[in-house]
């Protein structure tokens, strides 16, 4: 079953709670061999910069680095809202893999019509 | 992408949009290629850090043709 799905998360530190479950989801996306984007706004886009899901593991859940790891390994792409971005002068030379910072337009594109999303 | 040489490339409008990015970007980017006729270039010069994916892929969505690209300049041929 062939699709897009994308997944969106505005969370980072602030709540580890829902950026662990919006991996886990994400994963389970991609799993079901649907091409998948994980889109960071907000205080998200602190998870594009390597280094940071360190130390992240929230009970019950694989440590967030892990499922991030696998996310991209698994061939997922992670899109950062590049005004979220510029907003807290983040890195943009230390992305983890497979973040590209975007506008909203990618993401238009890559919803088309009709995506399903889930949002955290 | 058709690779078009710099004779092609003949802008009847240019648009310096500076920092300007996301939404406020390709919002802006409508009405300057609305200006235009049908298979005149805008000449767009643009340096938002999502400008690289976001201008290609707004000329996707939308029909326009991005002729060259060469960040932060890019020429867009308004489609008929």
């Amino acid at each position: 079953m062939p699709g897009r799905f994308v997944v969106c998360l505005t969370c980072a530190k602030d709540d580890t709670d829902r950026a662990t479950v919006a991996f886990v989801v994400a994963n389970a996306a991609l799993g079901s061999e649907k091409e998948t984007v994980v889109f960071l706004s907000i205080e998200g886009v602190h998870l594009s910069q390597q280094g940071y899901a360190e130390g992240i593991h929230e009970a019950g859940f694989a440590p967030l680095a892990d499922l991030m790891g696998n996310f991209a390994k698994g061939g997922g792409k992670i899109y950062v809202c590049a005004p979220c971005f510029k907003k807290r002068a983040l890195d943009e030379h230390n992305l983890i893999p497979g973040a590209v910072v975007v506008g909203g337009a990618k993401l238009v594109e890559f919803m088309g019509d009709a995506c399903p999303s889930v949002s955290y | 992408m058709t690779v078009e040489t710099d004779s092609d490339l003949q802008a009847a409008a240019e648009w310096d949009a500076g920092e300007l990015g996301c939404g406020d970007l390709v919002l802006e980017l409508r009405l300057r290629i609305a200006e235009l006729d049908s298979g005149q270039i805008l000449h767009l010069q643009a340096r938002d850090l999502g400008a690289p994916e976001d201008l290609p892929a707004w000329c996707r969505v939308t029909g326009h043709g991005l002729v060259r690209a060469t960040p932060p300049d890019y020429w867009i041929r308004k489609k008929s």
